[in-house]
């Protein structure tokens, strides 16, 4: 087993490299890579990918491993699954790392249960025990309690990474690129994808943003939701729902925050005509100030944020997103 | 078809919790257990499925004698048959663990069409266990079903929709395959009072811990506990977060209303701006 530390790069639909990545590569070099005294890798998995590996150097990474293939398009499991676990297997690294992303939460847990490593899912800190065996915080029980876990050691090691739980610092590298030598045949590829509809957005992801405005069911209608994505707008926001909002229709599934949905933890999580539910603050329980704009004084919303109006959204958020804007305008 | 779904119990999601005394679980004294959320949408597909194309429904659960409960409730719901690997001690080992030994005990049921299981357990919150069930079983997976759109028996495949960021996509997958189910995929029935009268009859077969075949699963016994997992807790904390809960309210009702509108927003664009500093 070598000591290197692996981050497996995190790709957005269009290409371009997910924040996480940024972040899993600070934290691996800052907390593990030091003291196990290996190198900190990335592992460049999808298709026509090549070319992305001086910005992962641009982060510290000394080494990156590409395998480029029409395969492995459109986030295919399978081929990733095989891609992975071969380049483990051929190079035993002590640690690899992924963001909690998912698609993430797809191939990882597969990989491992394949090369037969412990995982650990969306870890929120990484650190090394007194034996040098990885030792992650996790949050469990509807984010209600935050687990500590160590790993046994004696095989590869791995976890994914909750996005926007460390800071992306960078660090040049130059990296040597190694192209790794994964045989992938269609035959391997069962699940074959035969529609993908994408929606571009131009407001920042969920879960990398630094403030979220939420909206629930009271918005009452799909076009009601204008009033959620101008103030998001406006804050330079990424805009959410609860489960209750997306399940009537009024905004996409992708924008669903909690227990099923996103995790988020931003700076500013502003959450509109939503009462509160444990599954909702499994979610975005986390975030750092927390206001609440609701109608019902009794909603239990009202027992765990930080600031909040007790009235309609129809008649708050108007002057609310007017004063901001001025506000925000002014600089 | 020969639909299964893994099924587990978990701690209520409403209840407080509390860490016991050994720092390194919750303890569970009078804690409340149910079905594990998203495996009552798992168990509910499972039976639509049935329904529309014929077949049974076999359950397959882990964990302590009070598992039985849940076993009950998925068989009560419509299930037909059920497997219960019974033991303590599954609680304290990972997740690789329970995924071997579930996959061991379907591969000696023989040949099934359709695995249902949750996107997650809501306790310990893993979201790897039905993964690993897959790749034991050398069978694809479709993570976070939306929708079963088809199931074509005779073509033996499955068409299913799953949201990704920014989009949705549509996959097409061989039979046998599994599939992990998030929330609102479908509405899960109660049980009615026949169901639950029948669902003592119907049949329930028990594994004990000491009759698994640890060699045929390729790891050791020992790998089923605390000291033999590959990951373990060693402690758990809840944490406490002060809120302020500053609450800015109507003068005579609790609803800020007419002239008190434009105050109440001044006032709270002031408490973000001076007082948490964040816009
Ligand atoms: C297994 C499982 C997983 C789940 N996962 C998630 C998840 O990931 N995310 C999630 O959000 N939920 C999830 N839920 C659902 C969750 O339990 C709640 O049902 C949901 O969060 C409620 O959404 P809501 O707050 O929008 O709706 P409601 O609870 O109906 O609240 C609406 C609120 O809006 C207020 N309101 C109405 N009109 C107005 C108005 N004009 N002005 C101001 N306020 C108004 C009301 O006072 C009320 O408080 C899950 C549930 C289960 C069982
Ligand atoms: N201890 C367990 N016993 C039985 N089934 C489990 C257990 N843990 C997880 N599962 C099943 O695997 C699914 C995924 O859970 P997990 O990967 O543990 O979050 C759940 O919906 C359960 O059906």
């Amino acid at each position: 087993m070598s000591n290197d530390v692996w981050v497996v790069v995190d790709l957005k639909l269009d290409g371009t490299i997910r924040k996480v990545t940024f972040e899993a590569l600070t934290e691996a070099k800052k907390k593990l890579v030091d003291k196990l005294g290996g190198q900190l890798c990335a592992v460049l998995l999808g298709s026509g990918v090549s070319g992305l590996e001086s910005e992962l150097g641009k982060y510290g990474a000394q080494k990156v491993y590409v395998v480029d293939s029409e395969l492995l398009k459109d986030f295919n499991t399978e081929g990733y699954v095989i891609a992975l676990s071969e380049l483990i297997k051929q190079n035993e690294p002590a640690v690899v790392l992924a963001g909690n992303t998912v698609f993430g939460q797809d191939y990882f847990p597969r990989v491992a249960a394949r090369i037969g490593s412990g995982v650990a899912m969306d870890a929120i800190k990484i650190d090394l025990s007194g034996d040098n065996n990885l030792q992650i915080e996790r949050y469990s029980h509807s984010s209600k309690a935050i687990q500590k876990q160590v790993f046994h050691g004696g095989t590869t090691m791995m976890a994914t990474v909750r996005p926007n739980s460390f800071k992306a610092e960078e660090a040049p590298a130059t990296p040597e690129v190694i192209s790794g030598s994964v045989e992938l045949n269609p035959g391997d590829i069962k699940v074959k994808v035969i529609e993908l509809e994408t929606k571009a957005s131009d407001r920042p992801e969920l879960t990398e943003a630094d403030r979220v405005v939420s909206g629930g069911r009271g918005l009452a209608s799909e076009e009601n939701f204008k009033y959620i994505y101008e103030l998001a707008d406006i804050l330079g926001a990424a805009a959410g729902a609860t489960r209750a909002a997306v399940d009537a229709g009024y905004c996409p599934y992708d924008m669903q925050v909690g227990q099923t949905g996103k995790a988020v933890s931003p700076n500013l999580y502003i959450a509109i005509a939503i009462s509160g539910s444990v599954q909702h603050f499994a979610g975005m329980g986390s975030s750092k100030v927390i206001v609440a704009i609701n109608k019902d004084p009794e909603a239990p919303i009202f027992q765990k944020c930080d600031y909040g109006i007790v009235g309609d959204l129809f008649d708050i958020l108007p002057p609310f997103t007017e004063k901001v804007k001025a506000l925000v305008s002014e600089g | 078809m020969k639909i299964l779904v893994i099924v587990s119990q978990t701690q209520d999601t409403e209840a407080k919790i509390q860490v016991s005394a050994s720092g390194d679980s919750i303890d569970t004294g009078d804690m409340k257990w149910i079905m594990n959320p998203y495996d009552e949408f798992a168990v509910e597909e499972a039976i639509q499925t049935k329904e529309k194309h014929g077949g049974e429904v076999v359950i397959v659960a882990i964990g302590p004698g009070r598992v039985i409960d849940t076993i009950r409730q998925a068989l009560a719901m419509g299930a037909d048959s059920a497997v219960h690997i019974n033991g303590e001690g599954f609680a304290e080992t990972d997740s690789y663990a329970i995924g071997k030994l579930i996959a061991g005990e379907i591969k000696k049921l023989g040949e099934f069409d359709l695995i249902f299981t949750g996107m997650k357990i809501i306790d310990e919150e893993s979201g790897q266990v039905g993964v690993q069930v897959a790749e034991e079983l050398g069978i694809p997976h479709v993570s976070l079903v939306s929708k079963v759109v088809e199931i074509n028996t005779d073509a033996k495949k499955a068409v299913c929709q799953k949201e990704i960021d920014g989009g949705h996509v549509v996959v097409e997958v061989p039979l046998p395959c599994l599939i992990t189910c998030p929330d609102a995929m479908n509405e899960p029935r109660y049980a009615s009072l026949p169901g639950i009268m029948k669902a003592k009859k119907k049949p329930l077969t028990e594994v004990g811990i000491d009759d698994i075949n640890y060699d045929e699963l390729g790891f050791g016994k020992d790998a089923v506990s605390k000291e033999g997992a590959r990951v373990k807790t060693i402690s758990i904390e809840v944490p406490q977060i002060e809120r302020k809960l500053k609450i800015i309210k109507g003068d005579d009702e609790p609803m800020v209303k007419g002239e008190e509108v434009a105050k109440a927003a001044e006032e709270l664009i002031k408490l973000l701006r001076e007082d948490a500093k964040v816009i």
